[in-house]
């Protein structure tokens, strides 16, 4: 017990160490690529139910919420192809899972749902 | 955890199947059906993939193992049930308990497992790792065989007798995991030390493939819908030890695996397990449900008046 207690122990400090700040950089070459259903908005219902299961616990929990929400400028200010890398990359140092279990489609799909939500802003 | 001691106190035959017992899991399952729609969660039983538990999240899992056995050999049930925290996005770790019986025997409790998984890396990468700790307090009447390494050994000792043959082994795995084009492939590499045994190190393998049936998700909520589903394969077994590595006397399996997202936070999973040498066990019939509670590290510093 002793020896699992420190291996872990050791393995979990080394990997604090290493955490440092967190940065979270897109690749250019990622966060130019396009969203191939931009065009195709009535997708937005689809990106809105895996909103729900996967991301309003942390995007959309009122005070309580532990990312920013998704409406917002920080967010909405990003590309498509950025938005697109940071579902599929998430990042451990923040807390963000990474979503590349979800089809590449789902994962645009939510990008189609978070534009909608600016549009519906506007209104 | 409630589910298991209840279930490993019925004797014997795998009388949840039929009779009265029908009507609970008639039950259980328009239960299941009431529960509000989808979510992700691998089909694998055996194979490891790179996804973590979502930091402050709880997952509780039951697995059932049903051993349909070659010739003389009775068969089996082993029953688990996990508890799976996200204590941070590199950092998953889960407590097991476990039970068994075996025809015509009394169910057995066989002890219990803590597990850490690691992820060192900080985003996606086209081959992504992750470490794998996990001490194991069990005993030879173990039976759900959550993972397969060394050789295997018909024994025709009852559980009882099993029972008080401890096993405190130490299991270290490294797992390797990509998505790409929509399927996850996993590779498992497993070496286990048995610390109330010389018996050197044991190794296994697990192999795993699987995607989702349908990859655009539909706007309406449904239950059936192809989305909620996701279907694979997984092979695994041992692969000796240090005094005899290779697949001689090890047991090997593969597996179709089936996973089927039933509600916001409920997965259900299914898979036969046929086995492919003598040493293996014909059929391992594997059961699994997964719920999961969001926000249960919030919740319990609420309690406590803190902040997660």
């Amino acid at each position: 017990v002793k020896t699992v207690f420190l291996l872990t122990l050791c393995t979990g400090l080394a990997l604090a160490q290493s955490a440092g700040r967190p940065e979270w950089k897109v690749p250019d070459d990622a966060a130019s690529k396009p969203s191939p259903l931009s065009n195709k908005p009535e997708l937005a219902a689809g990106g809105k139910k895996i909103f729900a299961k996967s991301c309003a616990v942390c995007h959309d929990a009122g005070e309580k919420q532990k990312g920013p929400h998704l409406a917002s400028a920080v967010v909405q200010s990003e590309t498509d192809g950025a938005l697109f890398w940071k579902i599929s990359n998430g990042n451990s140092r923040t807390g963000m899972p990474t979503f590349s279990s979800l089809p590449d489609a789902q994962r645009w799909q939510l990008v189609v749902y978070i534009r909608s939500l600016a549009a519906a802003n506007q209104r | 955890m409630k589910i298991v001691f209840n279930y490993i106190s019925l004797k014997s035959e795998f009388v949840f199947f039929y009779g009265d017992h029908m009507k609970i899991v008639c039950a259980l399952v328009l239960l299941i059906l009431a529960l509000p729609l989808a979510a992700q969660e691998t089909p694998y039983f055996v194979t490891y993939d790179h996804h973590m538990e979502e930091v402050g999240n709880l997952e509780i899992s039951t697995q059932s193992t049903i051993g349909f056995q070659r010739q003389s050999q009775p068969n089996f049930l082993g029953q688990l049930a996990e508890f799976e925290y996200g204590i941070a996005g590199w950092w998953t770790s889960s407590i097991y308990l476990e039970g068994a019986t075996q025809t015509d025997q009394a169910a057995v409790f066989t002890g219990f497992r803590l597990e850490n998984r690691f992820k060192p890396l900080k985003s996606e990468h086209s081959i992504n790792p992750l470490l794998y700790f996990e001490f194991e307090d069990i005993n030879e009447a173990t039976r759900i065989k959550k993972e397969v390494v060394g050789h295997a050994e018909p024994s025709d000792e009852t559980l009882s007798e099993l029972r008080g043959e401890k096993a405190r082994e130490l299991e270290a795995k490294l797992i390797l995991s990509s998505n790409v084009k929509n399927w996850n492939i996993s590779e498992n590499f497993i070496v286990e030390k048995d610390l109330t045994q010389d018996e050197g190190y044991e190794f296994g393998y697990a192999l795993g493939v699987y995607r989702p049936l349908s990859t655009l998700a539909t706007g309406k909520d449904c239950r059936f819908c192809r989305e909620n589903f996701a279907a694979g394969v997984e092979a695994y077994g041992g692969l000796g030890s240090t005094d005899q590595f290779g697949f001689t006397d090890t047991a090997q399996y593969v597996a179709p695996v089936l996973s089927w997202n039933i509600g916001n936070n409920s997965t259900l999973k299914i898979s036969p397990g046929f086995g492919l040498t003598e040493n293996s066990s014909r059929v391992l019939l594997r059961i699994g449900y997964t719920y999961e509670v969001n926000g249960f590290g919030r919740m319990i510093a609420h309690v406590f008046g803190g902040h997660q």
